[in-house]
């Protein structure tokens, strides 16, 4: 049952629904590049070298770094090279990617987990795995899955997370309905690392096929899966905790701190493949959808491969794209199609070319915070955020936004909200950074004056203390000739004395 | 969940139709020179927002297809006597728009609803144009003649009844010994009031503020009421006369001079609706939509600020 919903939120129907939600397996593609950093944590160090033979599965990068996964080879063949290639990143930056060419067998190393009476394992050689096995978040967010489950105590619940996160993606919702199985198990795995009493699988109550597929296989009494209206921004971790549990997480606060964890499906599914196999996360399933499509669908295909490789077989038709990584909402343009699959690329937009709605002034409707899911002021902040009084737009919470982009999407001016609002937050951060550094330059600048002041007085003090000393000492000199020449004097009167004697 | 309308001029269009029933009931009663009035509003707003744009070297075209100066000036055509000279509502919209919106910095930067501000202007410059109404329906050619000052207003014209009202209450007559009622005024309100509902159906508007204003109507009038039923009007004829439903749910709801948050909403329309009250009572207009609400505009940045919604987990 449903403790309550949040309010805000916009429903946001599919913008390109299908039939029946497939898995098509993507054929092995003929190069895949690799890069080396990874969402979260160091660049890592590649292991191979040019004209290496690898295997599937194969570790060829890693860090030191215990926090970080390692790299696996998603196809057999040969390392053809090691450099600078355009990764998948808002910014379009080059990083370092292996690169390997394909010998077309698929080679695998050989791997080997618990099993699938997994039970028998502890909790440490589990998340050894899941570390091993390079699982990372697979929702969007790539954080490392095990750095998530090592050091939990005090967990109560455990949610998982099988909404899809935006509108138009459809990767969880075909994970649920093809391989139900894999994540019950899953859910146990993670039950059995968290200590946790329950689980809780949330689903959208739109895929009902997913449901029903997880009903049947699901025959744990501590799991229960139930439904959630479909809005979107509903699958935020902050969100879903209280539409599921009743339980509002302070803002500042994580999930752990309630005593909840949350992972999302497909991050379930590939703990369960990591733990029970140790088998090498080196595929993922990728929606491919948007106006420039003819049939969307989703791909289960190696990291790596280009995203090219999976659009071309979506029939896309012959207008000129702009090409969009995650969702709609808070997903990223792209300037090409020649780009990797990486383990958060969720989905690609392909979409037509559009004249974009001109930017019109804000007219204060309103109509942004009633969509805003966390109740912020959109306007308000916008006002704040335009004029660059940063500060202001703090004391309404800027911080807090999540930067989801219901506003803009209700907002009747078209007004880029959400992009204010994030480039605001950098402002506000690098003004407060470099307050903090004038801060500590003020301080370290003030230590110095007091310190030069305090050896100065220091210095005064001890002079003015040797000088008492040597005064002290003088006048005991003084003492000292006094009584050598009342001495003297004594001698003489003697002598005198003697002498007129 | 939001509304019905994408963009900014759908929204400020949908509201000037919503304006057509009660603008249909005075065209009913009171004939051709409302719509003239509207006509000569809009035309007025057009070239002088154009004009405007043009010296402040601003793009004209993106401006005045929001429909805001429209909207502002189709909303001070009703709220002036139908037989206005045309040179009232020429004045009015002219000083709306330049004094109201464009001086600030154009749509979205005014914190003064402009309509109201153009009312203001004429109620205090020109009392006398401003306070002679059309006492009967004039046809097309009778309403030219009026306004473009052909004929003398005095054969056709009478005061509002809440006009009347006052000035008989000035007089020593008592409550119970006037006439309150006023089938068009009723009719006229009953056609905003419609209007406005179909806003809040079609999410233009919230219920907020005119809820709120009509409350703070009641609340106040009511006290007075039981305090005095001899000189203070009964509720209804407060809600049915004058511009009570057209404020409530028209002017009232501009969203640029309007608190922006719930409950910032609710404490601003009641408090316009107290004011209404007040200074139709206390007051020595004896209409008080325009300087409640410009008096309320003043103190939106204060409201919005102590009123924000609680933020998730905060
Ligand atoms: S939805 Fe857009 S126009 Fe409306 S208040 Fe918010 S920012 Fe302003
Ligand atoms: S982007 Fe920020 S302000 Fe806009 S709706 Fe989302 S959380 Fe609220």
């Amino acid at each position: 049952m449903l403790r309550q919903s949040f309010s805000g939120g916009v429903v946001i129907p599919n913008p390109h629904p299908v039939e029946t939600v497939e898995i098509i397996s993507a054929p092995l593609p003929d190069k895949v590049v690799l890069p080396l950093q990874q969402r979260i944590g160091d660049e890592a160090i590649p292991c191979v070298k040019v004209g290496d033979k690898v295997l599937t599965g194969q570790v060829i990068a890693k860090t030191e770094d215990h926090f970080c996964v390692p790299i696996h080879a998603s196809i057999s063949g040969k390392v053809v090279s090691i450099d600078e290639q355009i990764i998948p990143h808002k910014s379009g930056l080059k990083s370092k990617c292996i690169i390997i060419e394909s010998d077309g067998k698929d080679q695998w190393v050989k791997y080997k987990g618990c099993g699938t009476d997994f039970l028998h394992c502890d909790r440490a050689t589990m998340i050894e795995y899941i570390r091993s096995s390079g699982i990372v978040g697979l929702g969007g967010a790539g954080f490392p899955a095990h750095a998530k489950l090592e050091g939990i105590q005090d967990c109560h619940t455990l949610i998982i997370n099988g909404t899809e996160c935006e509108p138009g993606i459809m990767c969880d919702d075909a994970l649920m309905q093809h391989h139900p199985q894999e994540i019950i198990r899953g859910v146990e795995i993670l039950l059995h690392i968290c200590g946790a009493q329950r689980a809780i699988i949330a689903v959208e109550d739109d895929k009902q096929e997913a449901l029903n597929s997880l009903l049947m296989y699901c025959h744990n009494d501590r799991i229960s899966i139930e439904q959630i209206p479909t809005k979107y921004t509903s699958g935020a971790e902050k969100l879903l905790i209280k539409m599921l549990l009743g339980i509002e997480i302070p803002s500042g606060r994580f999930a752990i701190d309630v005593g909840v964890v949350c992972q999302n499906v497909a991050t379930t599914k590939a703990i369960f493949d990591a733990v029970v196999d140790n088998k090498p996360l080196i595929s993922r399933i990728v929606t491919v959808t948007g106006s420039g499509i003819e049939s969307p669908n989703n791909y289960e295909v190696r990291l790596g491969a280009s995203f090219e490789h999976i659009v071309s077989m979506s029939n896309p038709n012959t207008n000129q794209h702009a090409i969009r990584m995650g969702g709609m909402m808070m997903g990223v343009d792209v300037e090409t199609i020649h780009l990797p699959i990486c383990k958060i690329t969720n989905c690609i937009f392909v979409n037509n070319i559009e004249v974009k709605f001109s930017t019109q002034e804000c007219i204060r409707c309103g109509q942004c915070n009633q969509a805003c899911p966390v109740d912020l002021l959109p306007q308000q902040l916008y006002w704040h955020a335009k004029s660059g009084n940063t500060d202001k737009a703090m004391d309404y919470n800027l911080a807090d936004c999540i930067e989801c982009r219901c506003c803009d999407y209700v907002c009747p001016s078209h007004i880029p909200l959400a992009e204010y609002f994030s480039f605001a937050k950098a402002l506000h951060r690098k003004t407060t950074e470099d307050q903090y550094r004038t801060d500590i330059a003020r301080e370290r600048f003030e230590f110095r004056e007091y310190r030069l002041d305090r050896n100065k007085r220091e210095r005064a003090e001890m002079m003015a203390a040797k000088k008492k000393e040597l005064k002290k000492k003088m006048a005991n000199d003084k003492t000292q000739k006094d009584k050598i020449a009342a001495a003297m004097a004594r001698i003489k009167k003697t002598k005198k004395a003697s002498d007129d004697a | 969940m939001h509304s019905n309308a994408h963009n900014t001029n759908q929204i400020m269009r949908q509201v000037v139709y919503a304006l057509a029933l009660g603008v249909g009931a005075a065209y009913y009663f009171f004939g051709w020179g409302i719509i003239l009035q509207i006509a000569l509003a809009m035309v007025t707003a057009i070239v002088v927002e154009s004009v405007f744009l043009s010296l402040r070297k601003l793009p004209v075209k993106p401006a005045i297809s929001d429909g805001s100066a429209i909207l502002s000036a189709t909303l001070l055509a009703i709220s002036i006597p139908s037989i206005a000279p045309w040179w009232i509502v020429v004045l009015g919209v002219a000083f709306a728009i330049i004094f109201g919106k464009q001086l600030y910095g154009g749509l979205g930067n005014n914190p003064f609803n402009p309509a109201m501000l153009g009312y203001a202007f004429l109620l205090i410059s020109y009392p006398l144009q401003m306070t002679t109404w059309a006492g009967e329906f004039l046809n097309l050619s009778q309403a030219i003649d009026v306004i473009f000052n052909l004929t003398s207003v005095d054969a056709l014209s009478g005061a509002t009844q809440l006009d009347e009202v006052k000035t008989q209450l000035a007089l020593g007559k008592i409550v119970s010994e006037l006439d309150v009622h006023s089938i068009s005024q009723a009719w006229i309100n009953v056609g905003f009031l419609l209007g406005g509902l179909y806003l809040i159906v079609r999410k233009i508007i919230t219920w907020h503020i005119p809820v709120a204003f009509i409350a703070g109507m009641v609340f106040i009038s009511s006290m007075l009421y039981f305090i005095n039923d001899q000189i203070y009007l009964p509720i209804q004829s407060h809600l049915m006369l004058g511009a009570t439903m057209l404020g409530a749910f028209f002017i009232a709801t501009d969203p640029v001079s309007a608190s922006t948050t719930p409950k910032g909403r609710l404490i601003y329309g009641f408090l316009i609706g107290v004011l209404v009250i007040v200074i139709r009572v206390f007051g020595g207009y004896p209409e008080g939509v325009a300087f409640a609400v410009l008096l309320m505009n003043i103190t939106v940045p204060l409201i919005d600020y102590y009123t924000q919604p609680k933020v998730f987990g905060k």
